[in-house]
């Protein structure tokens, strides 16, 4: 069952925010079941796709992701009645923010998935994953990555070594 | 008009019926006006409106100022309609209560963009990008006005006034991004943006909180994109359009044209105008089960 390694150029960094009733219980299962998928995804469970605010993502590009998948449970499933009806909302209106930004918003996945659909996820992650790695390195905020404070101790320490 | 305004405020001072009439007095040179706050009967001839009176003077009814808590029962506030546009859009989000407020509504032609371009009248040279295409010149919410008001259908779509919005949209994504990349180049982060919103309600600021730090406060590059992305993003759906960022911001980086595409977004997804109604709620806090997730896979 297990796939064939692929060594690649350019391996991208991938954040998912997932929630825990549905997502995560999907991504567990297929962890369980023994499924591959693209080990570059980070995932962050949270309790639910509405507990997503647009700040992690933003947060996550500026920390050099280069792409983040959202997902949860599908619409009438949510445990908490209506948190992905108002995620939805709220995607809809930052994709939209990211695309005037000039960020490419195919960097941005929004993904329903259920916890019996371990399939689903890892057809998903790979896909995104093929995806990303085609779009290569998210480079925008790359002066934006480095730690002005740190650089400031670096170059300290070369001065003094 | 101003003579009726004046009247009536005096009324309200000497009746008691208000504590305070928030307006615009002369300010420190004949190009600008000042906001002003007249609590005895005695000043009100303080009080003018012209089109120098750009301020955006709904930002002193906004709870997260001093000035709502001087224990003031009652206010009157002089509004030219986008600020009437701004108080109705507290008021839907209960910042405000509707009865705290006594609402002087004036007739507007427009206001000039920058006060040095102030030339003693008013002309296409000097009219802010905002007035192009208003609804409100006469306003739709008031408890006084001067005259009588005419019927203005106000059901058209939100229309985009500036138009680098157009621009910039028809740009390439990297040509757009190297746009924002320059302007917020020169951004310092002195949140003058935030500080003269008025629809910025947050006790504490997200860029002020420290555990964590989500958007780095300091004058460095590191979170500029972080805070200008937050800042647009907190305002969609809220954003009234009184263009009060762009004119306050010291490195003259056009804030607003965020604000303006995501209002455009918002109408287009949600048919929904902020400002125009007391009781719809914006559009990210209300849902419909047959929303558009067309992006959605």
């Amino acid at each position: 069952m297990g796939k064939k390694i692929e060594i690649h150029d350019f391996e991208p960094k991938i954040m998912a925010f997932v929630c825990k009733w549905c997502t995560y219980s999907g991504a567990d299962l297929a962890g369980t079941s023994r499924m591959d998928y693209s080990p570059n995804v980070r995932m962050i469970r949270l309790p639910c796709s509405g507990r997503i605010d647009p700040q992690f993502m933003i947060k996550a590009f500026e920390q050099g992701a280069d792409g983040v998948i959202i997902s949860g449970c599908h619409p009438g499933d949510c445990h908490y009645n209506e948190g992905n009806y108002y995620a939805r909302r709220r995607n809809t209106t930052f994709r939209q923010l990211m695309d005037f930004h000039g960020i490419d918003i195919e960097r941005i996945e929004f993904s329903w998935i259920s916890a019996a659909e371990a399939i689903k996820w890892t057809e998903v992650i790979d896909a995104f994953t093929e995806k990303v790695r085609e779009l290569g390195r998210h480079p925008q905020y790359d002066d934006e990555i480095v730690d002005p404070y740190a650089q400031f101790l670096v170059q300290k320490d070369q001065e003094s070594a | 008009m101003i003579e009726q305004i004046r009247n009536q405020a005096r009324k309200l001072l000497e009746d008691g019926d208000v504590d305070v009439v928030i307006g615009y007095a002369e300010g420190s040179d004949p190009s600008r006006t000042t906001p002003v706050f007249i609590r005895k009967a005695k000043d009100v001839d303080k009080l003018i409106y012209d089109p120098r009176c750009i301020n955006s003077l709904p930002l002193y009814l906004n709870k997260r100022h001093e000035y709502t808590r001087k224990g003031w029962k009652k206010t009157a506030i002089i509004g030219k309609g986008c600020d009437i546009r701004a108080i109705v859009q507290l008021i839907a989000e209960n910042q405000l209560k509707r009865d705290e407020i006594y609402i002087l509504g004036v007739p507007c032609e427009g206001q000039v963009s920058h006060p040095e371009k102030w030339d003693g009248s008013l002309h296409d040279g000097n009219r802010a990008t905002k007035c192009i295409g208003c609804d409100v010149m006469t306003p739709h919410e008031t408890d006084f006005f001067p005259g009588t008001k005419p019927d203005v259908d106000r059901s058209s779509p939100y229309e985009v006034t500036s138009p680098k919005v157009a621009n910039l949209m028809e740009l390439e994504l990297d040509k757009r991004f190297a746009f924002w990349r320059t302007d917020f180049d020169r951004c310092f982060k002195c949140y003058a943006c935030r500080e003269v919103c008025p629809h910025c309600s947050c006790n504490v600021c997200i860029t002020d909180e420290t555990t964590p730090s989500w958007i780095d406060p300091a004058a460095h590059k590191k979170g500029v994109f972080s805070w200008h992305l937050t800042r647009a993003m907190h305002l969609v759906g809220r954003c009234t359009g009184c263009g009060e960022c762009t004119r306050a911001c010291p490195m003259d980086i056009q804030v607003d044209l965020f604000n303006q595409r995501m209002k455009e977004v918002v109408q287009e997804s949600y048919s929904y105008k902020p400002g125009y109604s007391l009781e719809d709620k914006h559009p990210l806090i209300t849902y419909q089960v047959d929303d558009r997730e067309d992006f959605i896979k």
